[in-house]
């Protein structure tokens, strides 16, 4: 273990990082220069906050813009503890963090189950309601004539003599964001908050807890700025509420991400590396009379960014730099090579169902009498069938049957209004969310495909893999065998929104797969693929079901589910109108009305 | 009496807040954006009114007839500027847009005009009504009805013109609003247009009671947030409502409780209402669970 991570340092990856590391360390050793010591200092403290705004802003695309409410709590919890109490800022830190956990589930818990700007706005709304009581509770705060902190240096208390331990321990708070950044990222939760920023529903559907991915983003978030508040604020030994939970200072944390590459790793820490810099040195140079006109440039620069580098610097830079990697030595030898495990289809843990061809099998999705109204539309009315395990169950209908709307109650998206769904004879009446379905073993597609855009195939996948391996290791295993199962392993470099609509509806499918379902309901994989493609997708459906996994369909594509199903249903205007085996429907005059009108049969 | 005076108060304040969460509520039920710099455009208003005053020697509510034309240009500037080639792009890209047009428009105030609290006086504005010993600003009951009245104009424009109606299909469904040939970027620019002129008249009526100053669409555009989300978002009856209560919350928390914490108050509502009924007083129920269309 010790030696394959020791043979991981010769990777250019590896060392290339690191090698920069240290050429920003040594000027902190080698110049004298206070203004210099102290520009380094404002410039790792702001590389760090913005690293820790980007876990939730960026992986998660949850746009915060009161950080500085984190941020104010920090540093107000450390000094005050200070300042009262005699408690060491040091020690206070670990109080920071901890209030940053309730402050996170104050703003999280009712944001988080909404989609929409209500996080946005409750962010902003925190940050001004912190302001007006720490301006209020004057007792405990000092208000608006501010808490200025005795100036008793010592590590213990975070206070220095001179500038340079100042610019060593932001440097010490930047890796610290940087590391816990890499950690989020490479873990579940970094994956889960990737997916559910390009597509929430889809990643409720492979079993993310989206809600709760988001508060622990949130928590980690706030945790770190709350971090380097209580850091900062024993630097500049004096505390106005207006400077603390500034709204600026919340926007700045975003605009600077923004800038240097939102989402990314190193990209807040590059933003911040221009920014500051240039900020700090307009300061000096335009003095106070020009403050307005510099946040007037200020502004500018964030409209332009968002329209014509919406990837930020760093997607200047990406390209050249793994150039250079690939040009680079590696030392100690080539690593492993992450070679597949076993061919997939002998033993692989596709579906957990065993059970086929048992003499007299129970029903494993039975549907009594289910309805869904949306306002003045019965999309659904009193709707009975059962489905057998192993089966592969056709559901057809002109649009508007209601079939994504059944589908949408059975994956949990809709509650129905009444009626009942059994699951392996489990009442799924109470299980609303649809990550809890698919946790149960109920995967599903969706009819307009919602790949994750901006991750590789091969990590959409992972983000279904997740669903019952939490370790990033077991899921990198196996979500390459899924991908070779549906045939794509040659595109898992490919990110999500170059693919094909064929391959995107097939990368759809993997990902269900990969959250090991026992059913599987497929909305419309076919339509708008070619003859050829619609072959492939009856094969690999076919494929599914001999692993012993149940399969919905609903398709509008004739000859595929007459071919493919063992029993059809037909729906129109929300009622069954029947069911039986392909060549029964396919008869049945009832079917031929719904789909063409009354008197085709005379005519 | 002081509770009634306190609740009358509260209504003609909720007059300002309607006013200006209706161009808010509009813009956000129709563009789909959130236009954070809502608040610098009601400052731009004040602003124009302020000048046309004292320059031009203009009262402020005729100042209404070049205000309202500048601020119709202006929201379809913003429109086609700056959220235009943003339409497609996830939502947060036009939060920052709207973010950082707000930095602009508030600082570049502050470089211009400077920090200074300005006012005008009206004669006619300082004029109050008494009923027994309540005592009624003449400014703020202008202001009280124009809010209604404007609620009333834009109810009928939305309900009986072919604008309004291709307005409403797109605020209930895009893509089907597009199938029947409604040009999209059109009613966007008109609908960023009305409701910046809408915040252009809150401008002008509150400016004989306010002062002006860089940062006071702050002020007013969080409340206006609050008020959009309690009245249920892009809901324009639900903002009236909405204006109406956190107006009177306003009144009755500042002299009950304290008048510097009755923003905590209004945000405390704000909390409560996304945990109860996220879709507000008016909203559809469910709709934000299931992402806007």
């Amino acid at each position: 273990m010790v030696a394959d991570k020791l043979k991981a340092a010769g990777q250019p990856r590896i060392y290339c990082p690191l090698i920069a590391l240290v050429f920003l360390f040594l000027p902190l050793v080698l110049t004298q220069n206070a203004f210099y010591l102290s520009l380094y200092f404002m410039v790792f403290m702001f590389a760090g906050l913005s690293g820790a705004w980007n876990i939730i802003g960026g992986f998660g695309g949850q746009l915060s813009l009161g950080h500085s409410s984190f941020y104010g709590l920090g540093s107000y919890t450390c000094s005050l503890l200070f300042v009262k109490y005699g408690v060491p800022p040091l020690l206070g830190l670990l109080a920071c963090t901890g209030l940053s956990v309730i402050l996170a589930f104050i703003i999280g818990y009712p944001c988080f189950r909404l989609k929409g700007p209500f996080f946005t706005l409750a962010t902003i709304a925190i940050g001004e309601v912190l302001l007006l009581l720490a301006v209020y509770f004057r007792g405990l705060t000092a208000g608006s004539e501010g808490l200025s902190i005795p100036f008793r240096p010592s590590v213990l208390n975070l206070c220095f003599n001179s500038k340079r331990p100042y610019a060593v321990e932001a440097f010490c708070f930047m890796l610290f964001a940087l590391v816990v950044s890499i950690w989020v990222k490479k873990s579940r939760l970094g994956y889960q908050l990737v997916a559910l920023r390009d597509e929430d529903q889809a990643a409720e559907s492979l079993g993310v807890n989206t809600s709760r991915a988001k508060m622990m983003g949130l928590i980690i978030s706030g945790g770190l700025t709350a971090l380097g508040g209580g850091i900062f604020a024993q630097y500049v030994l004096f505390l106005e509420p207006h400077s603390e939970f500034s709204l600026t200072a919340s926007i700045n944390l975003a605009l600077t991400s923004m800038v240097g590459g939102l989402g990314t790793i190193i990209g807040p820490a590059i933003g911040s590396f221009l920014l500051v810099p240039i900020q700090e040195f307009l300061r000096v140079w335009l003095g106070g009379s020009f403050q307005g006109l510099y946040f007037v440039i200020y502004g500018a620069l964030l409209i332009l960014v968002v329209m014509f580098l919406p990837r930020g610097i760093l997607d200047f830079f990406s390209g050249p730099y793994h150039t250079l990697l690939a040009r680079l030595p590696v030392f100690g030898g080539p690593s492993r090579s992450d070679e597949l495990g076993r061919p997939f289809a002998s033993s692989a843990r596709l579906g957990r169902v065993e059970a086929i061809g048992q003499p007299e099998p129970l029903p494993i999705i039975e549907a009594e009498s289910l309805s869904k109204r949306f306002g003045g539309l019965q999309a659904v009315t009193d709707l009975s069938f059962s489905v057998n395990p192993g089966e592969i169950f056709g559901i057809i209908g002109p649009n508007g049957a209601g079939k994504t709307t059944l589908f949408n109650m059975l994956s949990g998206v809709y509650r129905q209004d009444s009626g009942n769904v059994k699951f392996k004879g489990k009442n799924l009446a109470g299980i609303r969310k649809s990550h809890l379905v698919c946790r149960l073993g109920i995967g599903r597609t969706f009819q307009l495909v919602k790949p994750f855009e901006n991750i590789t195939v091969l990590e959409n996948v992972m983000v279904g893999a997740f669903c019952r391996q939490p370790k990033r290791s077991e899921a990198s295993k196996s979500a390459p065998k899924i991908l070779d199962f549906v045939g794509m392993l040659d595109k898992k470099n490919a990110l999500g929104n170059t693919l094909t609509l064929a391959d995107k509806k097939r990368l759809e499918l993997a990902r269900a797969l990969a959250t090991e379902p026992e059913v599987l309901l497929l909305d419309e994989v076919m339509a708008g693929l070619t003859s050829y493609e619609i072959g492939e997708a009856v094969e690999l459906i076919k494929k599914i079901r001999n692993h012993g996994i149940t399969v919905l369909v609903v398709e509008h594509v004739m000859q595929a589910i007459m071919s493919l199903s063992d029993r059809v249903m037909v729906l129109a205007e929300g009622r069954k109108i029947m069911e039986g085996s392909p060549f029964e429907v396919s008869r049945d005059p009832r079917v031929i009305e719904a789909y063409l009108g009354d008197g085709y049969e005379a005519a | 009496m002081i509770l009634l005076q306190l609740i009358i108060n509260g209504l003609l304040l909720g007059g300002i807040y309607a006013l200006i969460s209706i161009g808010l509520t509009l813009i956000f039920g129709v563009v789909r954006v959130i236009n954070f710099a809502h608040g610098e455009l009601l400052m731009l208003s004040m602003y124009i009114t302020y000048f046309s005053y004292t320059l031009l020697g203009l009262n402020p509510y005729l100042s209404l007839l070049i205000g309202i034309p500048l601020m119709f240009l202006v929201g379809m500037a913003i429109d086609q500027l700056i959220v235009r080639p943003l339409r497609e792009a996830p939502a947060y890209m036009q939060v920052f847009a709207t973010v950082g047009l707000s930095i602009v428009l508030l600082n570049l105030a502050l470089f211009l005009f400077s920090g200074d609290y300005q006012s005008i006086h009206l004669a006619f504005a300082e004029k109050t009504l008494h009923f027994g010993i309540l005592t009624l600003s003449y400014a703020k009951l202008i202001i009280f009805f124009s809010s209604i009245l404007v609620s009333i104009v834009l109810y009928f424009l939305l309900r009986y013109t072919s604008m309004g109606k291709q307005i409403r299909a797109i605020a209930q469904d895009r893509m089907a609003a597009k199938l029947v040939g409604i040009n999209l970027n059109r009613i966007y620019m008109l609908t960023f247009g009305i409701g910046t002129a809408l915040v252009g008249i809150a401008g002008a009526l509150i400016l004989p009671v306010y002062y002006v100053f860089p940062s006071v669409g702050v002020y007013f555009v969080l409340t206006a947030f609050v008020v959009v989300v309690l009245g249920g978002m892009g809901n324009m009856v639900g903002a009236l409502l909405g204006g109406f209560i956190i107006g009177i919350t306003d009144s009755l928390s500042g002299y009950y409780i304290a008048p510097s914490l009755k923003e905590v108050i209004a945000f405390i509502i704000f909390l409560i209402v996304l945990l109860i009924r996220p879709s507000g007083l008016m909203g559809i129920v469910g709709a934000e669970e299931m992402g806007m269309k």
